[in-house]
């Protein structure tokens, strides 16, 4: 079986935890939380500690298995069998809808004439040669990107200092605390994205016990630095466009990288800075094809062979061709984050890594 | 239709008509007759004029019929005359020795007391009588006992030790391989000597029979790594290698790929180094080029004199190595992608500018492109091949004059010219030439996607490059390391830049060796 590495699970992960969340995390954190929403954005992805960390204590106990086979020990077989069919649906219908957003982003942005079956069936062309090539690879293609993403976000922030309104800033809790909690709740399902993952990757983490601290480690590292990056990248639109201007832009990071100007020679830089992105959404949607594979296989028992690649890759592209609509697709997201993504991890982690913990407490009394 | 799958069906259908010829393969040495005599080597190898048979006595000694055998232009005359036959016939006489000889003790008392050679081996089986033959040693027969005597007598023309001319320095060691595979040995060994360099020896080649040396240092260089070198060696079923890219072809991770998975080079000196950093060496007699495994991509833009320059400088110079990588792969895509589709990004006047340029022009940049740096592809290699004056002056032709023409032709642009003499010599300054080969090659995949995609295209071409290069493994070892997975210490001491040698203390993470390059110290 393939295994990665300590630190590959921490790239792979923050990856993950980052996906395409730089596209929306400002529209959303300052449409709910308002000027100060720039606060929830860290403790929203710190939802994922507590998460991440009930899975690694899992795997610790059942090595070799996702959290799908760790339930049906747990839950039973056909209780594990169900959340398994939620957790095999979720991860293709999501997965297939940031296809779509991918698609959208390149079509607002650089090639408006493109019919969307090019986008889409390029990027899928591109995670399914990855997915193909297995976790392992995936790992590394993480180790290399991830690294180049924040390099790319922390260059478009850096280069828009001049544009700065630091009256924007001001008044800090001017609506209280209320707003920021409630777009902590708001942001949470990225979190629960990222836990979901980490739920199907566990099956391939290392077991040694100096690995183990690593690991932990590598959730926080993974929360801190992407709760960071999209903070800061949060405050940045706010200081660049104010907050009604903000959350009214779908694509904010866009526009941000369309006002960059370097030595007055370079300018409107967004096209080079989405190269860069596409990595990021490369590794998302391929997470929620990883996701998807992993579904078939504790569900239906697939073995891993190219035609269940191919049918999950036709599944994606039908799915993904459907929603041409950008803010059509923009609320489906949303709502499939907020209805399905989040229930499922809030409530399936926690379950699962209590009644383990409550029956091993029960051995040990 | 019916007709065509019936003529089809007659064309595979008939029967061989050709008589279909082999050469029979060299049966092993329990198959070939017994005993060994002269008489059963000339059977073997007595048809070919360049067979020297030799026969005659030892003085004093007459009724002891001698015959030597060996292959003219293989063997050094000058040793056989003075220190064998000139011995045994002349100076051998009257020595005491002599009067105790018999037919039956005759090989061992030569090989004991009078023939002043350093390589001497008494052998029975007619296999290594024929290998030996072949290979260049002189057989000497003395009676017919069955048994012979090799006398290392191997010497042939060659043309020396030279500076290898694909890998100049401006400073570091001139010498190079030579296609004798024994003088290589040498110059490695004359690099380390340390007893822990190893070197085995194999055969490979049903019909030449090249001799093959792997090469490593025990202790440094992983067990796995020698075991799965010996074993992809030891499966080749070939009838000839005639260079080492014959073995480099068929020991390769994965074939349908055009980056290079094994490093060669013609240098003692960097076949040395790369044995200090745990790796193998597989030389070839009859070629110069040493292969080394495992390989991994950065060090394909190293090169020797990395290491014999200061380190700030050496900074500096990979630094211009790798822009001039990036150059020679996405050069033309990016004007392509700039000019088709992106004209925002670029300053106005330099918009116009290109605007104005390729006004006239009846192509699209793509196609500019395409066949601009097609033209240019042709141009290199039309000057390749020829002699030198000729191959300056072809270049001197296409770039100038043509180039000059095309564009006062409103053929193509000027900035496309300038773009396409930008790419190639960015390619020269790819150190590797079969990695230059690769980025070449690809790039025009690459301009295609710019030109249908913009930058959008290139990023598709770009990362699914990097998942291919991310799925590629040189002996088990990852291609992109120590980028990915990543290793740190490697990664900040001697990938991208290099770190001063006194700092470098430790050896690279592929050796997974403690020991520090100091020996301790």
């Amino acid at each position: 079986m393939e295994r990665i590495s300590a630190h590959q699970f921490v790239m792979l992960g923050a990856a993950v935890l980052m996906g395409t969340t730089f596209f929306p995390v400002a529209q959303v954190a300052l449409g709910v939380g308002g000027r100060d929403g720039w606060m929830a954005v860290l403790p929203a992805y710190g939802l994922a500690l507590p998460l991440g960390l009930m899975i690694l204590a899992l795997a610790r106990e059942y090595p070799g298995q996702n959290l799908i086979k760790i339930s049906e020990t747990v839950l039973g077989k056909w209780t594990a069998k169900g959340i398994g069919l939620v957790y095999l649906i979720v991860s293709i219908y999501f997965g297939a809808l940031l296809l779509a957003q991918v698609e959208d982003t390149f079509k607002r942005s650089v090639l408006q004439l493109t019919p969307h079956v090019v986008f889409i069936g390029a990027m899928l062309f591109l995670v399914g040669a990855l997915a193909w090539t297995g976790i392992e690879v995936f790992g590394r293609f993480a180790e290399v990107v991830f690294p180049l993403i924040i390099l790319g976000l922390i260059a478009n922030m850096v280069l828009t200092l001049p544009r700065f309104e630091w009256e924007e800033f001001f008044p800090v809790f001017g609506e209280g605390i209320k707003p920021i909690l409630f777009a902590v709740l708001k942001l949470a399902p990225y979190a629960c994205e990222y836990a979901l993952f980490v739920a199907g990757v566990i099956a391939y983490l290392p077991q040694g016990g100096q690995d183990q601290t690593q690991l932990r480690t590598g959730v926080w590292r993974a929360v801190i630095i992407v709760g960071t990056v999209n903070a800061l990248l949060t405050l940045t639109e706010l200081l660049v466009f104010g907050p009604a201007e903000a959350k009214r832009l779908n694509y904010g990071l866009l526009s941000l990288g369309k006002l960059v100007e370097i030595e007055k020679t370079i300018s409107g830089v967004e096209s080079l800075f989405l190269l860069i992105w596409m990595g990021g959404m490369i590794i998302k949607v391929g997470a929620f094809y990883f996701m998807g594979m992993w579904g078939l296989q504790a569900v239906f028992g697939v073995q891993d062979h190219v035609k269940w690649y191919l049918l999950l890759a036709g599944v994606f592209f039908v799915i993904g061709l459907f929603f041409q609509n950008g803010v059509e697709l923009v609320q489906e997201l949303s709502v499939t984050d907020d209805y399905l993504i989040l229930p499922l991890a809030i409530l399936w982690i926690p379950l699962v890594w209590g009644i383990v913990r409550w029956r091993r407490r029960g051995k040990a009394g | 239709m019916r007709s065509w799958t019936r003529m089809l069906k007659e064309l595979t259908s008939r029967p061989h008509t050709r008589q279909i010829r082999k050469v029979p393969p060299l049966p092993v040495d329990s198959e070939l007759p017994k005993p060994l005599s002269p008489k059963l080597m000339h059977s073997l190898l007595g048809e070919s004029t360049d067979i020297i048979f030799r026969e005659f006595s030892l003085r004093g000694q007459e009724e002891i019929p001698c015959t030597l055998v060996a292959v003219d232009g293989l063997i050094d005359k000058l040793i056989l005359d003075s220190f064998i036959l000139r011995v045994l016939m002349v100076d051998f006489a009257g020595e005491k020795e002599l009067e105790q000889m018999t037919v039956d003790n005759a090989l061992k008392t030569v090989y004991k007391f009078l023939a002043p050679a350093i390589e001497l081996k008494i052998i029975n089986k007619t296999g290594d009588a024929v290998d030996a033959v072949l290979s260049g040693d002189a057989l000497l027969f003395l009676g017919d006992t069955g048994e012979a005597l090799i006398i290392g007598s191997r010497g042939w023309a060659n043309r020396g030790v030279a500076e290898p001319e694909t890998e100049s320095v401006v400073r570091g060691p001139r010498e190079g391989f030579s296609e004798t595979l024994r003088t290589s040995t040498s110059l490695l060994r004359r690099k380390i000597k340390h007893p822990s360099l190893r070197m085995k020896s194999l055969k490979i080649g049903e019909l030449t029979k090249t001799d093959i040396v792997v090469t490593y240092i025990e202790g440094l260089a992983k067990p796995d790594i020698v075991q799965e070198v010996m074993r992809r060696l030891g499966r080749i079923k070939i009838d000839g290698i005639l260079e080492s890219a014959y073995i480099e072809e068929m020991i390769e991770d994965v074939p349908y790929t055009p980056f290079p998975q094994v490093r060669h080079t013609e240098r003692p000196d960097v076949l040395a180094a790369a044995l200090l950093e745990g790796k193998v060496g597989i030389m070839v007699d009859g070629t110069p080029i040493a292969l080394i495994v495992p390989a991994v991509l950065a060090q394909f833009l190293q090169v020797s004199e990395d290491y014999y320059e200061k380190a700030v400088i050496v900074i500096l110079v990979r630094f211009i190595r790798y822009v001039g990588a990036a150059a020679a792969l996405l050069a033309p895509s990016i004007y392509i992608a700039v000019a088709t589709y992106h004209q925002e990004i670029i300053p106005t006047t330099l918009a116009l500018s290109i605007a104005a340029g390729r006004s006239g022009v009846p192509v699209t940049a793509l196609l500019e492109a395409i066949l601009m740096t097609l033209a240019l592809e042709i141009v290199q290699e039309a000057g390749l091949r020829l002699p030198k004056p000729i191959g300056q002056t072809i270049g001197i032709v296409g770039a100038i004059v043509i180039g000059d023409a095309a564009v006062k032709a409103s053929l193509v642009s000027p900035q496309m010219v300038i773009i396409v003499a930008l790419t190639a010599i960015a390619t020269y300054s790819i150190a590797y030439y079969d990695l230059a080969i690769a980025l070449r090659l690809i790039r025009f995949p690459l301009m295609l996607l710019a030109g249908t995609l913009g930058f959008f295209g290139i990023g598709l071409g770009l990362y699914g490059l990097l998942i291919h290069l991310l799925s590629l493994r040189s002996f088990g070892h990852p291609y992109l390391s120590p980028v990915a997975p990543l290793r740190i210490r490697t990664l900040l001491q001697d990938t991208f830049v290099r770190a001063p040698w006194w700092a470098l203390k430790r050896r690279p993470q592929i050796a997974d060796v403690d020991e520090p390059r100091g020996g301790g110290q």
